[in-house]
């Protein structure tokens, strides 16, 4: 019932190809477990939710842990990469910055760096902090398994809290986001029970860009932690592709965005204050981008 | 369950180990090498009283196993200063009274060392960024923040 | 050279204990050494909140190799416990809360004790349960305790068998009933406090040592270990003499290492084995809900005032969820009851204060005892009260708050105190009478004002004594019986042993660990009572060494010892002017001249200090002479902003003012300022949670959150005013506790002169504030 000392007993493997860990995974099923930075694993083990024989610590494989940018073909960051190294990387503050701030915006400085971008999303945890910010940059990821290499679009990868779209003897190499829009502006706002370090009660994330077609404004809204997965808004970012982003249309899409989430009450917070919230984050997050991204042009 | 034969650097000293699967660094500098000073407040990588620095980044040593880190340098509470000797941060959180039960003391120090080794000026509010993830019941953390910034101001850490 | 410090009561001398602490040599209970013969220990706990044992089985545990041993209720028939015998050490014939110990496991290795306590058999019925006080107390609820009446109690404890009443406290003065035709306003109210927790860093761990020969041994940490050990000797029929606690350093107490909990399982377990110790060791979890927790309350409040705004009547009924065993909590209940006005004059009082058993974790001892938990109630209705008369909250406090000589609610004097000085000086601190405006448009800016007061709650005759040994150098060694938790003791009667002896603070070292075989004396170090009680008991030491010191040199010098003194560690006469170092001479005595004989030989000083005035309450009143020994008074303001829009709130400014009779260390005074002002604002949000079935919901940092550093307020203004206490060491008392208890109160004043709602039932969180902001037109002013 209550969490117990120390970790149970399994073993540690440490493949060195990439093949080696499905061969595993395939032998192994759901008796054993991917390592990366342990953030989500270990206290998911002494508290008994997983009881995996073996630990297959997959951060050392080549190109888990490297960050990648080119102009033309986009981001790539490696699935072992931290939260701090993506949160510092100049190819991430410089061209996804929403992407920089969710991961910054995670736990401790302790935590971040162990705590990688695969481990947040297959985790999949309903409030992982990197998943709003991953749908509204378009994100795919590269899962690899048994018929080779995959790539799956952010929006299909989420199937409901702790469950993916990844297959037995499959995981993630990386996570590819597409050449930024410029000028853009974007936002992760965060709403924990304190100022910092929480797990997110309600996560919104912001990226507002010019349409290259027809030099219209375009907002990309997403919502982490009021749904059984991270969602994208969809009506409020049609709404606002439709309107002419006044005062009263950033009020209209954010009442939007609080209708296109479910949150639940559980120990963490009320349904009700949850939704509240979307709108308050929604609202404060499309008026600074807004802004930001007027002031860019 | 299997035991692995790592070789880490420990305080500048290389320690030839053989480690259960299910260690922890944390279990691995209190119970192999005796190095007490780091503590287990939560063993849910949440308290920050088992923060050491793993390749000069600070990490929960509870959250991260002893067979991880073959190959690594560690740097814990017990490395900061030669023997006999404080540090500058050490210094400053004698001289400001940042002490009280001296529990949180060892992870607050590594933390703050590393903060000022990768930020040599930080202003207040990094300060207690970088803080989040040490929990402190007795001191408000007022001290501690205060010793900080000084040895920051003598260019220290 | 280092610096020595001359005269050091006073001055901000540098702690005695940062050096280890900040190296890491500190050692604490868990970086003890015992060598390859140590074993571990798991406790099997209770998943039911009231249950019969039906049937236990642990014959699949004892199988397992590597177990050496199961502990189960029957084999431990008696209670332990502080004022009330109720606690069973394993749980006998039912269990009472979720994470109840049912039985203990001790093997080779923590591992091993852990599968193996989960193949410990249990058998339970379950039965009805009660989680709220008030209705726990009422005939019919169902009975936690049907053998209440058979648990020895302290005198001044009064349990009502055949109930789930532990303790009820009757205060009654005047006439209240009278009273209320002649009061021109009248407010009532009810407050309600959730269960919360210490959350030390270091959580408990307790190694057990029973030797083959009787002698045990317990190794924790402690801030009681002399009273750990005479409830063990009374629970397990050990005599005191073969029974040793030993306390190294306290990574935060809080008074959760106060009275006893899990350590005396761990000797349990150890008398299984004997000849090795054995490890018991509580993970965090375990910590939350396995120790002990602070009491919840229900408080129902009705004061009265009259034209002028002076109070004339309060009636109150206090309802303490002491949790499943009240051996110490059925004090807090007393001391609420003995408290109840809070620190006002009020000539007519009735107040009725019950501690209730409650099928949750065990209540006891947290900072505070009793005076957060009513004081959130007291100085929220004070507030109510003074809007009423259309009084300023503070000009109120300042008309009616307690002042030196006044008879207080127990008929006893109020001791030399001046709480209107720290109400002008927090007041002053936050700019009390100016209205300020907010940072942006959706936030709203308040301010707030509580005092408090809070006597040490203690039996009447709770002893400290000292030894002040020299070594051949003329450094001293301090042995006391007392613990430094991070408060500073240590440093503090190293200062008063160096003031009283003459010599440099620099050379008195205290003696540690904390260890019954060697240490005098202390009952406990709780009520913040250390500095009062047992600096006491240091200056009489050191001056008795002194005495000492003086009489060898004046016959060595054929002088009157009233002509000599010690400074800076040499001997010298007023009269001649002739000087002798204390070196050498504190152990070997002097020589004759011509060596013919000596005089003097090693010196030690003894002192104990123990208040001998305390009387008896009236059992039906509460009235007597003396009460409490002294108390301790102070004023919180708070400054804060409202975020609307999230309801979050921002802490600007928290101004704190003591009255510390004498700052011994004036720097020490603010630390513990500055912590309790940040303690007192984080036990505003914190509350641990249950299911309906009493099952904990978020017994871990992750869901019961504390404070972090980016949570702290801006600014902590801290400050003390000296009001020597009679019979304190150079006037000190204490003030640990005190600087946590009215934060909440002050932060629930502000809240309302920000927002224009009450909020009376803890925790706050931005939820609430939200949805009380948002659903205020729906459900009027008051909110809970």
């Amino acid at each position: 019932m209550f969490a117990r000392p120390g970790l149970p007993s399994f073993e540690y493997v440490r493949p060195s190809t990439a093949r080696e860990v499905v061969d595993r995974l395939l032998d192994l099923d759901d008796k054993a477990k991917l390592l990366m930075g342990g953030t989500d694993l270990f206290p998911g083990m002494r508290d008994g939710l997983f009881h995996p024989s073996t630990v297959i610590d997959v951060k050392y494989l080549p190109t888990m842990r490297q960050i990648d940018y080119r102009p033309d073909t986009g981001l790539h960051v490696g699935a072992a990469v931290t939260m701090n190294e993506i949160a510092r990387h100049p190819a991430v503050t410089n061209h996804y910055p929403l992407l920089a701030q969710a991961a910054a915006s995670v736990a401790s400085y302790q935590v971040r760096n162990r705590a990688t971008l695969g481990g947040n999303l297959c985790n999949a945890s309903p409030c992982a902090d990197t998943a709003p910010a991953t749908l509204v940059l378009e994100g795919q990821v590269v899962l690899y398994g048994g018929a080779g290499e995959r790539l799956v679009p952010a929006g299909q990868f989420f199937l409901g809290p702790g469950r993916t779209v990844l297959q037995p003897g499959e995981f993630m190499t990386a996570v590819r986001f597409p050449p930024s829009a410029s000028p853009s502006a974007a936002r992760y706002l965060k709403l924990g029970r304190c100022k910092s370090g929480d797990l997110s009660l309600v996560g919104v994330a912001i990226l507002c860009h010019c349409d290259a077609a027809d030099a219209g404004v375009r907002f990309r809204i997403g919502l982490g932690s009021v749904a059984p997965t991270a969602l994208r808004a969809e009506k409020a970012e049609g709404f606002l592709a439709a309107s002419r982003i006044t005062e009263s249309d950033l009020i209209g899409a954010a009442q939007l965005a609080m209708e296109a989430s479910s949150p639940i009450t559980d120990v963490r917070g009320t349904a009700s204050y949850q939704k509240a919230m979307v709108q308050t984050l929604t609202l404060r997050g499309l008026r600074e981008a807004w802004a930001q991204l007027q002031e860019a042009q | 369950m299997g035991h692995h034969s790592i070789i880490v650097t420990v305080n500048g000293a290389k320690e030839h180990l053989d480690v259960p699967s299910n260690m922890t660094l944390l279990q691995m500098l209190r119970e192999k090498l005796a190095l007490t000073g780091t503590k287990n407040g939560c063993e849910a990588g949440e308290c920050g009283a088992c923060t050491v620095l793993l390749n000069g980044e600070p990490v929960n040593s509870c959250m991260t196993l002893a067979a991880e880190v073959d190959g690594c340098e560690v740097l814990t509470v017990e490395g900061l200063a030669p023997q006999g000797q404080l540090s500058p941060l050490q210094e400053a959180f004698v001289e400001y009274n940042a002490v009280q039960c001296g529990f949180c003391t060892p992870g607050m120090l590594m933390t703050a060392h590393a903060l000022l080794k990768r930020n040599p000026r930080p202003t207040e509010d990094e300060i207690k960024e970088a803080l989040v993830g040490n929990l402190c019941r007795c001191t408000g953390y007022v001290r501690i923040i205060k010793a900080i910034q000084a040895t920051a101001e003598k260019g220290g850490a | 050279m280092a610096a020595l410090t001359s005269d050091p009561v006073g001055q901000s001398v540098p702690r005695i204990d940062s050096y280890e602490k900040v190296t890491g040599s500190a050692t604490f209970a868990d970086d003890m050494q015992f060598g390859p013969g140590l074993y571990y220990g798991r406790l099997v706990r209770s998943p039911y909140a009231h249950a019969l044992i039906k049937h236990m089985d642990a014959s699949r545990a004892l199988s397992v190799p590597g177990v050496k041993a199961v502990v189960m209720g029957k084999d431990v028939p008696n209670n332990i416990g502080l004022y009330l015998i109720d606690r069973p050490i394993f749980a006998r014939e039912r269990v009472r809360y979720v994470g109840e110990p049912v039985a203990g496991v001790v093997a080779t290795s923590e591992e091993i004790a852990h599968e193996a306590a989960l193949l410990v058999e249990v058998e339970y019925e379950e039965l009805p349960t009660v989680f709220d006080p008030e209705i726990g107390a009422q005939p019919g609820a169902p009975l936690l305790h049907p053998d209440l009446g058979q648990y020895e109690v302290a005198n001044f404890i009064f349990p009502e068998p055949g109930t789930n009443i532990s303790e009820h406290f009757r205060l009654r003065k005047g006439n209240v009933n009278a009273a209320w035709s002649s009061c021109a306003a009248i407010v009532e109210g009810t407050f309600r406090l959730p269960q919360i927790q210490h959350v030390p860093i270091e959580p408990h761990i307790a190694v057990g040592l029973w030797e083959t020969s009787g002698h045990v041994t317990l190794w924790t940490c402690s801030q009681s270990p002399f009273a750990q050990r005479d409830l063990m000797a009374q629970s397990l029929g050990i005599p005191h003499g073969n029974l040793r606690v030993v306390s190294p350093y306290v990574g935060g107490g809080f008074g959760g290492k106060a009275g006893i909990s899990m350590e005396v399982c761990a000797v349990v377990m150890a008398r299984a084995t004997q000849g090795h110790p054995v490890k018991l060791r509580m993970t965090r979890e375990e910590e939350f809900i396995g120790t002990t927790v602070r009491q919840s309350l229900v408080a129902h409040t009705k004061i009265g005032c009259d034209a002028e705004g002076n109070l004339l009547a309060m009636e109150t009924r206090y309802f303490f969820g002491g949790g499943a065993y009240n051996d110490y909590g059925v004090n807090i209940a007393r001391a609420a009851g003995y408290s109840c006005t809070g620190p006002y004059l009020i000539p007519n009082v009735q107040g009725d204060s019950y501690c209730v058993y409650t099928n949750q974790p065990i209540g006891s001892a947290m900072r505070g005892f009793g005076m957060p938990e009513i004081h959130w109630g007291i100085e929220q209705i004070m507030d109510q009260l003074a809007e009423r008369i259309g009084m300023d909250p503070a000009d109120f406090r300042r008309r009616n708050c307690v002042k030196s000589g006044q008879a207080i609610l127990t008929g006893m004097k109020m001791p030399p105190i001046d709480l209107v000085a720290c109400i002008d000086r927090a007041a002053e601190a936050i700019d009390w009478t100016r209205k300020e405006e907010p940072s942006a448009k959706h936030k709203k800016r308040g301010k707030g004002i509580a005092i408090m007061w809070k006597a040490p709650a203690m039996p009447p005759n709770p002893g400290s004594a000292a030894i002040v040994r020299f070594n051949e150098d003329a450094t001293v060694n301090v042995s006391v019986g007392a613990q430094d938790l991070g408060q500073g003791a240590f440093t503090v009667m190293a200062q008063m042993a160096a003031q009283a002896l003459g010599v440099p603070y620099e050379w008195v070292r205290i003696s540690v660990p904390v260890d019954t075989k060697y240490s005098p004396y202390e009952w406990q170090t709780v009520a913040s009572r250390i500095t009062w009680s047992t600096g006491n008991a240091v200056r009489t030491a050191a001056l008795d060494a002194k005495r000492q010191i003086l009489e060898i040199v004046a016959a060595h010098w054929g002088e009157n010892s009233d002509d000599l003194d010690i400074k800076d560690g040499t001997v010298f006469s007023y009269r001649t002017e002739e000087e002798l170092p204390l070196k050498g001479m504190v152990v070997y005595g002097l020589p004759n001249e011509n060596f013919e004989g000596w005089k003097g030989g090693p010196i030690v000083g003894q002192g104990r200090f123990m208040p001998t005035y305390v009387t008896n309450l009236d059992a039906e009143t509460g009235q007597g002479n003396r009460a409490v020994v002294h108390y301790t008074v102070g004023a919180q303001a708070v400054d804060l902003e409202v975020d609307t829009e999230t309801g979050e709130i921002e802490v600007l400014n928290i101004a704190s003012i003591y009255d510390v009779g004498k700052a011994i260390n004036p720097d020490l005074i603010m630390t513990q300022i500055e912590g309790g002002a940040v303690h007192g604002m984080s036990s505003a949000y914190e509350a641990l949670k249950f299911d309906d079935v009493g099952r904990p919901l978020n017994p871990n940092l992750v869901d019961y959150r504390i404070s972090s550093a980016t949570d702290i307020p801006k600014a902590i203004h801290g400050g003390y005013v000296e009001t020597p206490l009679e019979d304190g060491p150079w006037g000190a008392r204490g003030v640990g506790e005190h600087v946590m208890v009215p934060t909440a109160p002050a932060m629930a004043n502000a809240l309302y002169d920000a927002l224009g709602i009450r909020f009376s039932d803890l925790p706050l969180s931005a939820e609430k504030i939200y949805l009380a902001i948002h659903d205020s037109s729906k459900l009027g002013a008051d909110s809970g």
